[in-house]
């Protein structure tokens, strides 16, 4: 049973129809996350990560169009949902807030400034449980304690802006986690905390995974986070995966020619001379998708003639371990087993 | 509770002060219209024949108190108006201010306070369920009609509507009373003509009052519906009503309420026009009266200062509804 996964997303293309006409903002995502375990989602603003956690929330706008062959199945112990085929409005609840929910980078923001904090906690426990109010309201104090807000009595009745900022996120995770979600979506949820506070949000909720053995959608910018954070990480750009695979090995040995530019522009503490390198040039505006593979208008090693006409395909270069390039189906010692160059089927977390 | 007494406390003192503060300049622009009221009056009987000699005019500035200086004048006439709500004499036509007022100002401030109240009545719900619809049809027939109402000046639908009623009914829907009740005293039956006859300034006022608030309304309200704590509620599984009432519009409601303190002054402006149309007496026609044709600075300084005082007033209120509805507000002016 275990080996079920908790999400799934198969061939996910998100579109939105706009006055310009349709953009491709996700194309054809594999990826899925078991119980206990931590999925990083790394990409530069505007590359899909947000585009995709919605969707699996069915958050997007009303101008979203998913293609007819994506699925996203979520296993809620029994029955595996089609989430992308659900048409209620309480078969909507039921995965919103219930089976997942999402932490977002603002606490400040992601809290209503005129509710208390305790009432938008006992609120979505009344939608989502059989307590009552008063049991809620126990829950709810149980939970803040437990991420270790002190006199959570005291704080239940206050509202978010007399929490400090890593309070609020805090609070936040305690609310998510009191419905006890299969799902944790977390959308850069330290972005905009110190990184003395960063560090305790990051332990905390790797704690309570473990506690509640939820699996984890951890969206993020930044590749030091993730080695921290995640067991598994993705790399997206311009709404595709171009690498996948163990957090150690993708930073280690990073296989695509983004990865290894993400990582040459972390600043190194050891060597506070050197020059960080950024990724050259900007991405691209969705409305002018390049040809070929998504990267090559900012890739160095972008072969002339075949990386803007070529659609990659998912190479695999270490066990569980796959990059999506034409340089490495090119190389000799690279398992080019299923690469050629029929329709992409993409890899399989 | 004694914090918000407190709170309600400090902000009368405050609004006391700037009340005081009004009356300041209101008295300073009173004195600055060239000529004392002494001159003035006798220049108007100068013209109706009679010898004035410069010992006529000392002996009425003593008379008035004019030879006292500035301060102790303001004072006394502060202290009349906040103490005995006594506003003096008319420079011009020599009458108790109070009497020649009457109910005029309390008239005219009733029908611009309906007005605003039917205004954001209807302005509040219609603004809040049509942000929420995705109705095309809905939203753009509530469009056309604010749009309607705002650029349609008040006079031009006085206009039709009188032109229409006259027509059809041979009535002119002029004036505030019917002849028989204009000088009467208040009874029951006066109220009621009284209300027959109010509807048509409060429908004019109250229709361009509406097409602005609608618009303010609505604006709050896509501006809240956009913000993440609304997704993130969505995201805990709330959905429809309870979504729309308890997150976007119970936040609006701070917004809402702050531009309605600015709205009675507006309404206030555009009075006189209408009143000078539909022929109502009232407060406004009454201060352009003075303030242009007779030049009677006492009686202008006591409508100004009237309308300053209502306004202050209404400012008071909404502060006392904003800390009501909006924590953030309660703790930033009680230091919690």
């Amino acid at each position: 049973m275990s080996s079920t996964p908790v999400i799934k997303a198969e061939n996910l293309t998100i579109r939105f129809t706009t006055d310009e006409g349709l953009i491709t903002a996700v194309e054809n995502v594999n990826f899925e996350i078991s119980a206990g375990e931590v999925l990083g989602l790394v990409g530069e603003s505007g590359s899909g990560k947000s585009v995709t956690a919605k969707s699996l929330m069915l958050l997007n706008a009303d101008n979203t169009v998913y293609d007819p062959d994506s699925k996203i199945w979520l296993y809620d112990g029994e029955h595996q949902i089609d989430v992308l085929a659900l048409k209620k409005k309480n078969e909507h609840r039921q995965i919103r807030g219930g089976l997942i929910s999402m932490i977002f980078q603002e606490p400040m923001a992601s809290f209503a400034p005129a509710i208390t904090v305790g009432n938008q906690m006992v609120e979505q426990l009344m939608l989502h449980t059989d307590l009552n109010k008063k049991q809620a309201a126990n829950l709810s104090i149980e939970m803040l304690e437990r991420v270790g807000i002190a006199d959570a009595p005291q704080r239940f009745k206050q509202y978010a802006f007399e929490f400090s900022g890593g309070m609020r996120q805090r609070a936040m995770i305690a609310m998510a986690l009191s419905t006890k979600p299969r799902l944790l979506i977390a959308d850069e949820p330290t972005t905009a905390l110190d990184v003395t506070i960063q560090a305790q949000v990051l332990e905390l909720m790797q704690d309570l995974v473990k506690e509640f053995n939820m699996a984890i959608l951890f969206i993020t910018h930044d590749l030091g986070v993730i080695a921290q954070t995640a067991d598994r990480v993705a790399v997206m750009y311009l709404g595709k995966l171009l690498e996948t695979g163990p957090v150690r090995n993708v930073i280690r040995h990073p296989a695509h020619p983004y990865t290894q530019g993400l990582l040459r522009a972390l600043p190194k503490l050891d060597d506070l001379d050197a020059e960080l390198s950024p990724v050259p040039g900007d991405i691209p505006s969705p409305l002018e998708r390049p040809n070929g593979c998504v990267f090559h208008t900012r890739c160095e090693s972008a072969i002339a003639g075949r990386c803007d006409q070529i659609l990659p395909v998912f190479t695999q270069i270490e066990p569980a371990h796959e990059a999506a390039c034409l340089l490495l189906e090119d190389h000799p010692s690279a398992n080019t087993g299923h690469a050629t160059d029929e329709a992409p089927d993409g890899a399989t977390l | 509770m004694l914090q918000f007494t407190q709170f309600a406390l400090t902000r009368a003192l405050m609004a006391i002060f700037t009340l005081l503060l009004v009356s300041l300049i209101v008295f300073s622009l009173m004195e600055m219209v060239p000529g004392t009221c002494a001159e003035r009056y006798l220049a108007f009987k100068n013209t109706q024949g009679q010898q004035i000699s410069i010992d006529d005019i000392e002996a009425e500035e003593r008379r008035l108190g004019l030879d006292k200086p500035f301060l102790q004048r303001w004072g006394n006439w502060v202290g009349n108006v906040f103490f005995r709500g006594e506003f003096g004499d008319s420079c011009i036509l020599r009458l108790n201010i109070n009497q020649l007022l009457g109910d005029k100002f309390l008239l005219s401030l009733g029908i611009c306070l309906t007005s605003l109240i039917f205004a954001y009545l209807i302005a509040i719900p219609v603004g809040i369920l049509s942000s929420a619809s995705k109705s095309k049809w809905l939203n753009g027939s509530l469009r056309f009609v604010s749009y309607f109402g705002l650029a349609m000046p008040n006079f031009l639908l006085a206009l039709m509507i009188m032109l229409f009623s006259t027509m059809v009914f041979g009535d002119t829907l002029s004036g505030l009373f019917s002849k028989e009740y204009r000088d009467a005293e208040w009874s029951i039956a006066r109220v009621l003509d009284f209300l027959s006859h109010a509807w048509l300034p409060v429908f004019v006022l109250g229709w361009s009052a509406t097409a602005f608030a609608l618009q303010t309304v609505r604006a709050l309200m896509l501006d809240e519906s956009s913000k993440l704590y609304v997704t993130a509620a969505k995201a805990r599984g709330l959905s429809g009503g309870k979504l729309l009432w308890r997150y976007p519009a119970r936040h609006s409601l701070g917004p809402i309420i702050n531009s309605l303190g600015f709205d009675l002054n507006r309404v206030f402006n555009e009075l006189p026009i209408v009143a000078a149309i539909l022929t109502l007496t009232e407060a406004g026609s009454l201060l352009l009266d003075s303030l242009a044709r007779s030049n009677d600075q006492q009686l202008a300084g006591a409508i100004i200062f009237l309308l300053t005082a209502s306004i202050v007033a209404l400012n008071f209120i909404t502060d006392i509804a904003l800390a009501v509805v909006d924590p953030r507000v309660r703790r930033s002016v009680m230091g919690a």
